[in-house]
């Protein structure tokens, strides 16, 4: 059946410069693995009302929650590669793969990456009265005194940022999965766990009021959001270049001309002065990404988690 | 003084006439929601959730926020009239509510419920206005090791809730967390029973499993019975809906024990006004002199669920608001309206935004002023409905029934859900296991063994810690009592059973027994 449909697409292949200028000659369905109202969710909400105006149809943002993302994910990996369903997703898809071994497909082949939209900044934070003032007195005190890391959930970035601090630096820490990132900061601020990865936007004002307290941020650059706090370069961890992503994915099989034309359309919009506008409150970066280079990023970071899934012995 | 002008802020915003427009309209949908079983309040939030892009967001939250309360009034109706949950808040107000019903006393127990709910909601919202930041406090002591004693108190009080044998109440309360342990554990990500299904990773729905075993299995039952419904045309009349003064009387205590009770949990992150609503029928039915007259039609078995779901509805908004925290998937949804303005829920929320939090506070007044005054006169329409033959309303209710099963993940696996979930529960039925305890250990089982894990990971893997936490100890003794309690009363029961088969009707013990 496979390969007549891929026999089917390569004959239709004459055609196909046609339908990449012609595209979307429907609604477009954009799938997000996350609930509404989430960061993911609410990037795709604000990037759509662009892209519809580009492409004079309507989009359909679809919230398909659950399985750390991996249920939506699932559902484009089957959709038909025509364009019309396209996956707004995060970092989780390099991260989950690594621990779930039985999904029913798989990442590398399934998925044609279509754009790399920006990413937000992860935040070593800890609770404000806890008894260390730098990521080092973090570091020393934990081998006295082993440590908890709280998570938002197992398989996220979050996990992985953390098990990879912990390879790093070698800190003695357990690490705790919660629901989410808003339970995570929960036991940070009630002492239950001592260290969390947070983006800026899940610690929010806690971090402004002084409740936590931010250690480093993951990255070799400090952040415009936090220009006092050193980044993990400078501490003397050059690898923990962890940034919670956003990416654009399509179907396997669509056609490249779309990809490229999809590609070209959200890279105009982010450089749109009023987007831009919207989303930096958000604590975005924003990217200009090529399809051919976020391929290449997925296919590398899909091999590096799954390294340290299997050295941190937490891959089934 | 400080107090009275944050209140006279608060009203200054929520009686400005596009916010009443857009409470009313909250409050009316959500009544609408609630009544239409299966239709759940997450769902519909969810659908109008892009909606409040164009509003402001104290608009936006009024109107959602109208929605969340409005279902749990409407939720109850189709409990007590067609014995299907509106909501799963209002599951428990099944069990005496559709007896009540069908005694005849439905427009009574639309009308106490109503009461019931507009108490618990009142109740709900001076804690809520009063206490917020210090109660905000109070909820960061709770961990896992605390939410895992509350749990188990909660199925330990909770076997009590089935009528009957008490091991088919046990069996049911099993299998209830075996249906909840389908999906990936979330700190192993080993799947479970899911049988390959990519749609159970996340678990089995709620709505699903609900509707099923209440409803759909209601209706098999009910088909199979072949009686189509009499209905006293005097109970129509807006007399019937009147309570004697025995039932005012046996009304209070329950509603206040429930409001308390709702407004704990509901302020909890996790738990929330199904689980409140059922413990507080659960303690009802436990400090009762009658308890044999639970699951017949006894007041105080909606009355408690009521007042406890509804106040838990408005404290549900003390740890979102003040920390942040959403403690469901549906105040999940509200913080989303909030960060899409660009507003940073947190700490600092009720200093920053004054008018949006005390806006939205006492907006819930106006809410439930509309909610009770849209309740009242709807209650004849109501049980007109059931006199609508059969052959329409039962069609017609399975079918809302697949649409609520179906928004609830927008998956035709939970319409497959269902009709697997009301064989069982019709199996249930003829072989009388209670479906109660079946839904009450589906919904705390898997948050029982998630609060366990975490909790045994923070003390590495050191049982005491349950009982070395001063809360959890608490909680702990609470628990043993609860049980030995328990086991006291059951054997009491049992030998006044045993004397009253003889001829001891004299006896003082035999006399004293309430009838």
């Amino acid at each position: 059946m496979k390969s007549i449909l891929t026999a089917a697409a390569v004959a239709l292949g004459l055609a196909q410069p046609l339908a990449a200028q012609d595209f979307p000659t429907g609604p477009v369905t954009i799938i997000v693995p996350y609930s509404p109202s989430g960061n993911t969710d609410v990037f795709t909400r604000h990037l759509a009302p662009y892209l519809e105006e580009k492409w004079g149809q309507p989009i359909v943002i679809d919230n398909r929650p659950g399985g750390g993302s991996m249920v939506g994910t699932a559902i484009v990996a089957q959709a038909e590669p025509d364009g019309h369903t396209l996956l707004v997703t995060t970092s989780a898809f390099v991260t989950a793969p690594a621990i779930q071994t039985s999904l029913p497909f798989d990442s590398r082949e399934a998925f044609v990456p279509v754009a790399n939209v920006g990413h937000v900044s992860y935040v070593l934070v800890t609770n404000g009265d806890s008894g260390f003032d730098t990521l080092e007195d973090f570091i020393v005190q934990s081998k006295d005194a082993p440590k908890f890391a709280a998570t938002a959930g197992l398989g996220t970035t979050t996990h992985f940022a953390i098990e990879k601090f912990i390879a790093d630096s070698g800190a003695d820490v357990d690490v705790v999965h919660f629901k989410g990132g808003g339970p995570a900061v929960v036991s940070i601020l009630s002492k239950e766990t001592d260290i969390y990865g947070s983006s800026i936007s899940s610690a929010g004002e806690n971090l402004k009021t002084g409740k936590v307290k931010a250690l480093a941020v993951l990255g070799n650059e400090r952040i415009d959001a936090l220009p006092d706090v050193p980044s993990t370069g400078e501490l003397g961890f050059p690898d923990l270049e962890i940034k919670q992503w956003v990416g654009m994915f399509a179907p396997a099989g669509t056609d490249p001309a779309i990809v490229a034309k999809i590609n070209a359309d959200v890279n105009e919009v982010l450089q749109t002065p009023e987007f831009i506008a919207t989303v930096t409150p958000l604590d975005w970066t924003l990217f200009q990404s090529t399809p051919e280079g976020f391929a290449q990023q997925i296919d590398e970071e899909l091999t590096k988690w799954k390294a340290l899934a299997v050295s941190q012995g937490i891959s089934k | 003084m400080d107090f009275f002008s944050n209140i006279g802020l608060g009203f200054s915003v929520a009686l400005s006439l596009t916010n009443i427009f857009y409470c009313f309209l909250g409050a009316l949908l959500g009544t609408l929601v609630g009544v239409i079983p299966g239709l759940g309040v997450l769902a519909a939030i969810s659908m109008l959730f892009p909606l409040t892009f164009h509003l402001e967001p104290t608009t936006a939250l009024i109107m959602l926020a109208g929605i969340w309360y409005g279902t749990t009034y409407g939720g109850s109706t189709a409990s007590i009239l067609l014995n299907l949950p509106g909501t799963p808040a209002n599951a428990v107000t099944c069990l005496d509510g559709y007896p009540m019903a069908k005694q005849g006393r439905g427009g009574v127990a639309l009308f106490m419920t109503t009461v019931a709910s507009f108490f618990g909601a009142s109740f709900g919202i001076i804690l809520l206005t009063l206490f917020t930041p210090v109660i905000a406090e109070y909820a960061l002591q709770f961990g896992s090791a605390e939410y895992f004693a509350l749990m188990l108190m909660g199925l330990v009080a909770a076997s009590t809730i089935s009528e009957g044998s008490a091991i088919k109440g046990l069996a049911m309360v099993v299998l209830g967390i075996i249906i909840g342990l389908v999906g990936m554990d979330t700190q192993s990500a080993t799947i479970r029973f899911s049988f390959g299904i990519l749609g159970l990773l996340e678990g089995v729905s709620l709505i699903a499993l609900a509707m099923g075993v209440f409803g759909v299995a209601e209706i098999i039952m009910s088909v199979r019975r072949v009686k189509t419904a009499d209905v006293d045309p005097e109970s129509l009349k807006l007399k019937a809906i009147k309570p004697s003064r025995d039932e005012v009387r046996r009304s209070w205590f329950p509603m206040l024990r429930g409001a308390s009770m709702g407004s704990f949990f509901g302020t909890l992150p996790g738990t929330g006004p199904s689980i409140a609503a059922f413990l507080s029928y659960a303690i009802e039915k436990r400090i009762s002199r009658t308890p044999e007259r639970f699951g017949k039609g006894a007041i105080e078995g909606i009355m408690a669920p009521e007042a406890a779901n509804n106040a838990a509805d408005q404290t549900a908004f003390i740890p979102t608001l003040s920390l942040g925290v959403p403690g469901s998937a549906t105040m999940a949804l509200m913080l989303g309206v909030l960060m899409i303005h660009g507003v940073a829920p947190g700490p600092n929320l009720i200093s920053s935004q004054p008018e949006l939090f005390w806006g939205l506070i006492m907006s819930f007044w106006v809410g439930n002023l509309i909610l009770l005054l849209l309740n009242i006169p709807l209650i004849g329409v109501w049980v007109r409905m059931l006199t609508i033959p059969y052959h329409i309303l039962f069609p017609a209710v399975l079918a809302f029934i697949c649409i609520g099963a179906f928004t609830s993940g927008f998956s035709p696996l939970n319409v497959w859900m269902v009709f697997a979930f009301g064989v069982l529960g019709y199996l249930m039925r003829v072989f009388r296991f209670p479906g109660a305890p079946l839904l009450l250990g589906f919904v705390l089982g898997p948050l029982m063994e998630e609060h366990f894990r975490r909790a045994m990971v923070l003390s590495r893997g050191d049982f005491m810690t349950f009982f070395e936490r001063p809360i959890s100890a608490t909680i702990m003794a609470l628990t043993g009592l609860v049980l030995i309690w328990g086991v006291v009363s059951a054997e009491r029961s049992r030998k006044r059973q045993l004397l009253s088969e003889g001829e001891v009707d004299h006896t003082p013990e035999a006399t004293d027994r309430p009838t």
